[in-house]
């Protein structure tokens, strides 16, 4: 009991000493004076989640989160090491003058977004970028599959998220290295067996037909956010959906001879006139990526990338997404690194790019009523990350400026719609 | 920059003996490669650089062309290298180094296509050669591009019909595919062949999920017995925190000269990491084979140090001196008196000492002085142990070990001014510094009685007369009630040390000692299961203390137990 009675006394004693008394704002800068970036969406996304209001200063002292001064943000903020600041009135006040003057923006943020990850039952978080930034941050998610997806359960969710899923039904061609690896053999036996059980013929049929439900979710205002290997195969099987687009190995069938003509790029949300890799035996999907990681001879090297610089009054969407403390980034590897400008369709935003090269590596757009994100990569704190790596451990890498790209996404949704001036 | 000369010159040693070998005597084209080689060493590459063309017309054709490479590459000239490389493989073309020096310089400069038309040209122009495939199978894989690599080793099984020669680069290529135990299969088939490969497959293999390490400690453990195949796995269980089932990979090793080796190298390390006892253990069994007066010494001195005291006797007997009375009084003596007075014979390890005594330096003897007050100490005669450091003289009563016994004796004042003069640091004098400092008067009976009994080796009666004594002492108590902690923790006793962690928390939240003592107990909560409790209890301490040095590692702990950080596998 003393014990209890002396952490109340010692808790009340850091609330009130470590910051000015009286503030009625704490703002949550995100610049470099930040210890810990990714924690601090964290604590964002638990104010909305408690049906506190709080605003997204675009622009401020790198796109800073401005909160009510509460106990509970307080304590969860000594608790992560975030580094917050009291606003009294005066500060705030001139804050808001600042923001009103130059390219900046404050956005409210109004209401947690209910979050779906795409991923298998038994995967663990540590081998997909998002769920580890979701973990570290300590923002909720439910994990979805196939069958949740065909069980139409989507609708259930604002905010979906995809990585490395091959939605061609190809399992990312890993039987070209891996197939007699343990993990490939179990991986091709769940599959085959949720697609039988889900009533497909094959895995691609399944995958297909998923992808298809994905698209609708966006169509109907859905926000899909996608990295590595999702982003290029999403598009190809929604373009390919009645094509063809599998090897023999994986549905009995080699690929149709004319696939890549029947491709029908009006369903798809963000390419257009892409080639599909017509041999079994590259690893490779299409010309969509501009890397080509896995492929001898087409394998570029990796630089760095730069993010737009919007217009956070006339751009507010695209600017959120694009806050960050950095705005050159280093390149990291996936099975889709990039996308090739030459393939993507009239409208699309780029949010980041690679100066005097032929790709984009982070894009945007809307499609119905919903929007979709792409970032290519895996990871951006393991550029060359192989299969068997060990998972990164974010509380090594709290200021990760790729990561904030990702957390960037977890929070856009939760933006109050403005009519956009643009 | 250094780097790569002195990996230049080492294949130049390595080069020039195998491949001007055959020039009969020295003749000018070997001046030539010389010249080209002193400029090299030099840094005048573009100098060099016409002088190892030259050398290429000679016999010393391959080191003139490794030497080219090298310079080439410093200048960024690598392009140049391919006319000269096509003139020499036409030449000869069965000398494997024309074609590596090939395939390596179209790689380096991206040219993908004709490096692969040049291996494609290798492996026609000499069938049977499993040269080309490592080659290029190793290209592969230092470009990451492991699936390729697979391919090019599959090739090389269809068209030699087997693939010996290749288990290196198999053996990589299973690990950069994430197939430990085949990885691990491959490797041992590699160091049967190719012994200096043990720490590339170390190398390769630590990253070995542990889930899968079962897989690969079968492979290198099953009969026959190796010693490549045992050493690899003594380091893998060393770097897996697990440095006894190290030792158990090498342990059954049959004696000869190369086990003899591993376990003298495995003793080496484990001295570097004070693991006493394996390190006890690996040169006792060296020993067996090799059984030189120094590693009998090594041997009885780790057997000390794992508070072995027999064993160090018998491991260093007196008789191995021979004759040599100074080795005899400067080596094995003090080895078999601090046996004596572990073992609670200061007696016998006093009347050993003066018998050698003409032999000793001074500073042998003021060692061999304070062992045997140390023996009595641990006798409980505290009267004995003064009397033998009297006898050493002012330099005895005025010792860090005077300080000790005066500490022991509860003298507080004189402790304070002695245990400061010890040229020695340990953590039990830092915490007897620590805590003759914090107390204020000048007599603490009670704090001496717990640091004899800890000296005697009595951790469990020590553990309780600090927490004793911290009820007497105010101001020491939260240290003596950590100590007191750490030593139940240390005995195994969790619950116990809970019990004073819990105490320090709740009756001591304002010392230095509260942040450590939480983390502990966390810690120790964590450990039992208690994910609420742990979590409770860190967050206390990161909010009450958020200036203590503690919070990073409180945080980390909160992440492992809130599993928003992946754990230790």
């Amino acid at each position: 009991m003393r014990f209890w009675r002396s952490f109340g006394l010692a808790f009340i004693a850091a609330l009130t000493l470590g910051v000015r008394a009286g503030a009625q704002k704490l703002l949550v800068p995100m610049d470099d004076a930040q210890q810990n970036h990714l924690k601090a969406y964290g604590l964002t996304f638990s104010a909305l989640k408690a049906g506190i209001t709080a605003e997204w200063l675009l622009n401020y002292r790198g796109g800073s989160f401005l909160l009510p001064d509460t106990p509970e943000l307080r304590r969860r903020a000594g608790l992560d090491g975030i580094t917050i600041e009291a606003l009294d009135n005066g500060s705030l006040a001139g804050i808001r003058n600042e923001i009103a003057e130059a390219n900046m923006e404050t956005v409210p943020l109004e209401k947690a977004p209910k979050i779906a990850v795409y991923t298998p039952p038994d995967a663990p978080p540590w081998d997909d970028a998002v769920t580890l930034a979701l973990k570290y941050a300590g923002i909720e998610y439910t994990a979805v599959y196939d069958d949740e997806v065909e069980k139409g359960e989507l609708s259930k969710y604002d905010w979906l998220h995809l990585h490395h899923e091959d939605f061609t039904g190809q399992l990312n061609k890993f039987y070209l290295g891996y197939r007699d690896a343990p993990w490939f053999v179990d991986l091709l036996q769940k599959n085959a067996t949720s697609a039988r059980r889900l009533g497909f013929s094959n895995i691609p049929a399944l995958k297909k037909d998923v992808a298809e439900k994905i698209r609708q979710f966006v169509e109907r205002g859905g926000f899909v956010f996608a990295m590595c290997g999702a982003t290029e195969t999403l598009e190809l099987a929604i373009a390919g959906h009645d094509v063809d687009l599998a090897s023999s190995f994986i549905d009995g069938t080699p690929m149709d001879e004319n696939a890549d003509r029947k491709m029908d790029w009006k369903r798809a949300m963000a390419f257009q006139g892409a080639h599909l890799e017509m041999s079994p035996y590259v690893n490779s999907m299409s010309d969509i990526d501009g890397h080509q990681v896995n492929v001898p001879g087409r394998r570029q090297p990796l630089g760095t990338f730069t993010l737009f610089n919007f217009s956070a009054k006339f751009d507010p969407v695209p600017s959120m997404l694009v806050q960050d403390h950095r705005a050159v980034i280093s390149d990291f590897f996936g099975v889709t690194t990039s996308f090739n400008k030459s393939v993507l369709k009239p409208g699309v935003t780029v949010l980041a790019f690679e100066e005097g090269a032929p790709w984009v590596k982070y894009i945007h757009g809307d499609y119905g009523k919903g929007t979709w994100t792409y970032y290519g990569g895996h990871d951006p704190e393991d550029p060359q990350h192989a299969i068997g790596n060990p998972p990164t451990d974010l509380s090594l890498h709290k200021n990760s400026p790729g990561y904030r790209l990702i957390l960037n996404n977890v929070l856009f949704p939760a933006a109050k719609k403005k009519p956009l001036k643009t | 920059m250094r780097l790569r000369r002195s990996l230049a010159w080492l294949a130049l040693i390595i080069a020039v003996p195998v491949y001007a070998g055959a020039q009969q005597p020295a003749s000018a084209d070997s001046t030539v490669l010389f010249k080209a080689l002193d400029l090299e060493s030099a840094g005048k590459y573009k100098e060099a650089a016409p002088l190892f063309r030259a050398a290429l017309q000679t016999p010393s054709s391959v080191s003139a062309l490794l030497g080219l490479e090298r310079v080439y590459a410093e200048l960024g000239w690598s392009d140049s290298l391919l006319a000269p490389l096509d003139t020499l493989i036409q030449r000869n073309p069965r000398e494997p180094m024309y074609r590596t020096v090939q395939l390596r310089t179209l790689q380096t400069l991206g040219k993908d296509t004709d490096l692969r038309r040049a291996f494609e040209r290798w492996t026609r122009d000499i069938p049977t050669d499993p040269s080309p495939y490592r080659e290029m199978a190793r290209i592969l894989l230092q470009r990451n591009q492991t699936s390729s690599a697979d391919s090019v080793i599959r090739r090389a099984r269809a068209a030699l019909g087997r693939a010996n020669d290749l288990q290196l680069e198999i053996a990589q290529l299973r690990a950069a595919m994430g197939l430990w135990a085949e990885s691990a299969v491959a490797w041992r088939q590699a160091l049967v062949g190719a012994p200096y490969l043990e720490q590339a497959a170390v190398y390769a293999l630590a990253p070995t999920p542990s889930a899968t390490r079962q897989a690969v400690r079968q492979t290198l453990l099953a009969a026959p017995i190796e010693v490549g195949a045992r050493r690899v796995l003594a380091d893998l269980e060393t770097g897996w925190g697990a440095p006894s089932a190290g030792w158990e990979a090498l342990r059954p090793l049959p004696p000869d000269s190369a086990s003899a080796d591993a376990w003298t190298e495995f003793a080496d390390k484990a001295e570097a990491e004070e693991r006493w006892p394996l390190a006890r253990e690996a040169l006792a069994a060296a020993l067996k084979w090799r059984p030189t007066p120094d590693l009998s010494v090594r041997a009885a001195r780790a057997a000390l140090n794992a508070g072995d005291a027999e064993a160090a006797m018998t491991l260093a007997p007196l008789a191995q001196a021979g004759n040599d009375s100074t080795r005899l009084a400067q080596v094995y003596v003090p080895i078999h008196a601090r046996a004596l007075a572990m073992l609670g014979k200061p007696e016998d390890a006093a009347a050993l000492s003066g018998r050698v005594d003409k032999w000793l330096t001074p500073a042998t003897r003021v060692a061999l002085t304070r062992t045997v007050a140390w023996g009595w100490v641990r006798s409980g005669d505290m009267i004995k142990a003064r009397a033998a450091l009297s006898a050493a003289g002012v330099e005895g009563d005025s010792s860090d070990t005077a300080g000790w016994l005066a500490l022991y004796e509860g003298d507080l004042k004189t402790a304070r001014t002695l245990l400061r003069s010890g040229a020695e640091t340990t953590p039990e004098l830092a915490l007897a510094l620590g805590l003759v400092a914090r107390i204020r008067g000048d007599r603490a009976p009670e704090i001496g009685k717990a640091f004899l009994s800890l000296a005697r080796g009595d951790t469990t009666r020590a553990a309780a007369e600090m927490a004793e004594a911290a009820e007497r002492f105010p101001d020491g108590a939260s240290l003596l009630l950590l100590t007191a902690a750490q030593l139940r923790f240390a005995l195994k006793d969790e619950s116990q040390a809970i019990v004073l962690w819990q105490r320090v928390v709740e009756q001591q939240g304002a010392t230095p000692e509260a942040p450590q003592a939480e983390l502990e107990w966390a810690r120790a909560l964590r450990r039992k299961g208690d994910a609420g409790a742990a979590v409770a209890h860190l967050e206390h301490l990161i909010l009450t203390y958020p200036q203590s040095a503690l919070v990073p590692q409180a945080r980390r702990e909160l992440e492992l137990v809130r599993s928003s950080i992946p754990g230790n596998s």
